[in-house]
C-alpha cells in the first residue's frame, strides 16, 4: 500500500500543501521578526525565517539555494547582524525598538511599499505552476560560468570594493597612543 | 494532589519528557497486548509492504533515528578517550574506578549530569536559554546525515553533500550566541561574541581550502569523493592537496572549538564561556556536542583527504600475491546437523581447554576462577574469529572498521593537541586567519587550477 497521492479529503497534492506549511511558518516568523519588541528575538526570528525559506527553495528543486541560503544567511548574516546587536546593545538600555516612535514615516512607507508590490503582481505575467523539477548543480554551474560570467564577475568586483570600503571607515586615522600589540621600534 | 505536586515541581524540560515516557510506556503496554492476543501478527504483513511501498521515507527516518543513536556513544567514547589520554600524557592515571580501566567513567557523567540539578538563572531569557543546547547539539547531528560510513552505508547521497555539511555545521554558532546572550551574564556573552567572530572568520579558509580538492574531484558529493580515491593509499588526495589538508585541519579544529583555539570556553579568561550559566542535562547537551564536534570533523577530514572506507592496500591482492588465499565464502547453512554439533560442543571444550593452563600454572587458583579467566579469554577470541569473519565476508563491515579506525587516529589528534598546545591569543587568532591560514587557502586553489590547466594541456 503505497501512500495516497493527494493530502486525503482535501484533494491538494502533498507539495502543495507542504508549500502552505511552510508558507504559513515563513509569514508567521517574518511577522514575529517586526511585531517583537526584543531586539535580540527578532534576531533569531529572522533566523528561523531563513530556515523556512531554505525549506521553501528545497520544495521548488533547487537544494544548491537552499544550502547556500543556510550557509550565508543563517550562518554569516543573520550571525554578523547578532553579533553588532549583541556588541552594541546592553541589557540595562531600552528594551523598545528605537524606531517604535515613527509611525507615521512606517505607515507611508508601508502604503507606498504595498502598492508598488501590488502593481507589480499585477502587472507580470505568471507562468503556470509546473512539474516540481529538479536543477542539478551542474547545470546552475554551467549557467553561472558561460552566460553569466560578467554579472558573475561584477558582483564579485561589487563585493570586493565593499570589503575595501568598510575597511577603510573602520579603520583609525591615526595609531593608538598606547599600542597593545607590537611596540614601535 | 500528590500529581499536581510533582508535576509542578518538574523543569520545563521534564514537563516535556515525562509524557513522552508515558506514550512509551502506553505503546508498550499495546505492542504486548497485541503480541498476546495475536492482532500484532496478523497485520505485521500488511505493515511491512506499507513500509517496502514507501522506503525513501522510512529510509530517510531510520537514518535520522540510527545518527542520533550513534551520537551517544560516540560522545561517551571521545570523552573517556580525552579523560584517559590526557591522563597518560599528564603522567596520571586517569579514571580507574568505574569498570574496567575506568571505561564506564564517562557513561557516569552522563548519568550524573541527568541528576543535577537543571538551574535557569535570574534575568536569563528563558525559552532562548532552554532553545540554545539543542540548537548547539542539532548542528552535528544534521551534519552526520550526509557522512558516507562504508559502502552504502550513508544517511543521503546529496550531490551537494559538502556544501550541506558546511552549512550544518555553521548552525552550531547561533546556538552557542543564543545561550551566550541568554545567560545573562558578561562572561557569557563575551564567549558568544568570540565564539561567533571565530567560527565566521575560520569558515572562510575551511571552506576555501576544499574548493582545491573539487577541482580535483569534479563533484560535491561526499560518497563520489571516498569512490575517486580507490586505489592504494598513494591515491588518497591528501598527496595531491598537502596544504589544502593542513589548513584543513587546523580550521576545522577552530571550528570544533578545539585547544588551541578554544578562547570560546577559555576557563583561565571567562570562566566557561558560553556555558558558564548552564548546569544540569543543558549543560550536558554542550558536551555532548562538542565530542560529537570532533568525531565529526575527524571524520570529514578522513572523507576528504585520507580516503574515507577504502583500506589503505588492497589486502586480498597482497594475500594472493604472498600465496595465502582466504576463501571468506563460508555458508553457515551447508555445515548442516555438523553446525549444531559444532555451537554445542565446541565452546565448552574450548573453555575447559583455554581455563586448563591456568589452573596447572597457577598454583593457588581455584578451578572455577580458571573456568571464569577460560570464558573470559573464549569470548575474546570468539568475538576476534567472528569479526574477522564478517570483515572477510561482507565489504561494509570492512570499510566501517577502517573508516572508524582513521576517524579514531584524528580524533586521537585533537586529543592530543589539546593535551600538548597551550592556548593562543585572541589577536593571535583572528590574524592567523586572516593573515595566514586565508591566502594560504588562495594559493592553494590557485595551484591547484594551474596544475590542472597545466596537465590538461599537456595531455591534450
Amino acid at each position: 500500500m503505497t501512500l495516497p497521492q493527494t493530502v486525503p479529503f482535501l484533494g491538494w497534492s502533498w507539495n502543495d500543501l507542504l508549500f502552505l506549511v511552510l508558507a504559513t511558518a515563513l509569514l508567521g516568523t517574518a511577522l514575529m521578526v517586526v511585531l517583537g519588541r526584543n531586539i535580540i528575538r527578532s534576531g533569531l526570528w529572522m533566523i528561523a525565517c531563513f530556515a523556512t525559506l531554505a525549506g521553501v527553495y528545497a520544495l521548488l528543486g533547487t537544494p544548491l539555494v537552499a544550502a547556500a541560503q543556510v550557509l550565508v544567511y543563517i550562518g554569516a548574516i543573520s550571525v554578523l547582524i547578532l553579533f553588532a546587536i549583541m556588541l552594541t546593545q546592553t541589557k540595562g538600555g531600552p528594551a523598545a525598538l528605537v524606531f517604535h516612535h515613527q509611525a507615521w514615516a512606517a505607515a507611508i512607507a508601508a502604503v507606498v511599499l504595498g502598492t508598488l508590490l501590488a502593481l507589480v503582481v499585477t502587472s507580470t505575467e505568471w507562468p503556470l505552476a509546473g512539474e516540481y523539477a529538479a536543477t542539478s548543480v551542474r547545470a546552475i554551474a554551467q549557467l553561472l560560468f558561460s552566460d553569466y560570467v560578467l554579472p558573475f564577475e561584477i558582483v564579485g568586483v561589487l563585493l570586493l570594493a565593499a570589503v575595501i570600503g568598510g575597511v577603510f571607515l573602520a579603520k583609525r586615522d591615526e595609531p593608538r597612543d598606547e599600542p597593545h600589540g607590537e611596540r614601535p621600534e | 494532589m500528590t500529581l499536581t505536586r510533582s508535576w509542578s515541581r518538574l523543569t520545563p524540560a521534564g514537563k516535556i519528557v515525562v509524557p513522552l515516557l508515558a506514550i512509551v510506556v502506553a505503546l508498550t503496554v499495546a505492542l504486548l497486548l497485541g503480541m498476546v492476543t495475536g492482532i500484532v501478527p496478523a497485520i505485521t504483513g500488511a505493515v511491512l509492504d506499507t513500509l517496502e511501498a514507501n522506503v525513501g521515507i522510512v529510509r530517510f527516518v531510520v537514518a535520522i533515528l540510527a545518527v542520533l543513536l550513534f551520537t551517544i556513544p560516540t560522545a561517551f567514547i571521545v570523552g573517556y578517550l580525552e579523560l584517559k589520554a590526557i591522563a597518560f600524557m599528564n603522567l596520571r592515571l586517569g579514571p580507574n574506578r568505574v569498570g574496567p580501566w575506568g571505561t564506564l567513567a564517562a557513561a557516569f557523567h552522563g548519568f550524573k549530569i541527568l541528576a543535577k540539578e537543571d538551574f535557569t538563572p535570574t534575568g536569563a531569557d528563558v525559552p532562548v536559554f532552554t532553545l540554545a543546547p539543542a540548537v548547539v547539539f542539532l548542528a552535528p547531528v544534521l551534519a552526520f546525515l550526509v557522512l558516507p560510513f562504508a559502502p552504502g552505508l550513508f544517511g543521503q547521497d546529496m550531490n551537494i553533500a559538502l556544501l550541506y555539511f558546511f552549512a550544518m555545521g555553521g548552525l552550531g554558532v547561533v546556538g552557542l550566541m543564543m545561550a551566550g546572550w541568554s545567560s545573562f551574564n558578561k562572561y557569557s556573552l563575551l564567549g558568544a561574541l568570540r565564539a561567533a567572530a571565530q567560527i565566521i572568520s575560520y569558515e572562510i579558509p575551511l571552506t576555501l581550502s576544499v574548493v582545491g580538492l573539487i577541482l580535483l574531484a569534479g563533484t560535491l558529493s561526499l560518497n563520489q569523493i571516498v569512490l575517486n580515491q580507490q586505489g592504494s593509499f598513494l591515491d588518497w588526495y591528501v598527496w595531491q592537496q598537502p596544504l589544502g589538508f593542513a589548513i584543513f585541519f587546523i580550521a576545522a579544529t577552530a571550528e570544533g572549538n578545539r585547544t588551541p583555539f578554544d578562547l570560546t570556553e577559555a576557563d583561565s579568561e571567562i570562566v566557561a564561556g558560553f556555558a558558564t550559566e548552564y548546569s544540569g542535562m543543558r549543560f550536558g547537551f554542550f558536551y555532548f556536542a562538542e565530542y560529537v564536534n570532533v568525531f565529526l570533523l575527524s571524520a570529514l577530514t578522513v572523507v576528504l583527504y585520507f580516503g574515507g572506507w577504502l583500506a589503505p592496500i588492497d589486502i586480498g591482492a597482497v594475500l594472493h600475491q604472498v600465496g595465502l588465499t582466504f576463501d571468506p565464502a563460508l555458508d553457515p547453512g551447508s555445515l548442516g546437523l555438523g553446525l549444531l554439533l559444532g555451537i554445542l560442543i565446541v565452546p565448552p571444550l574450548a573453555i575447559v581447554a583455554l581455563a586448563l593452563p591456568f589452573w596447572a600454572f597457577r598454583s593457588g587458583l581455584p578451578f572455577w576462577k580458571a573456568l571464569v579467566v577460560g570464558f573470559l579469554l573464549f569470548n575474546v577470541i570468539a568475538a576476534g574469529a567472528t569479526l574477522l569473519w564478517a570483515v572477510a565476508s561482507f565489504e561494509v563491515v570492512e570499510g566501517l572498521l577502517w573508516f572508524m579506525a582513521k576517524t579514531y587516529v584524528f580524533v586521537a589528534i585533537l586529543v592530543w593537541m589539546r593535551a600538548t598546545l597551550p592556548r593562543v591569543r585572541i589577536d593571535q587568532l583572528m590574524g592567523f586567519a586572516w593573515k595566514w591560514l586565508l591566502p594560504a587557502a588562495l594559493v592553494n586553489l590557485f595551484v591547484t587550477a594551474l596544475a590542472l590547466i597545466v596537465i590538461d594541456a599537456v595531455k591534450g
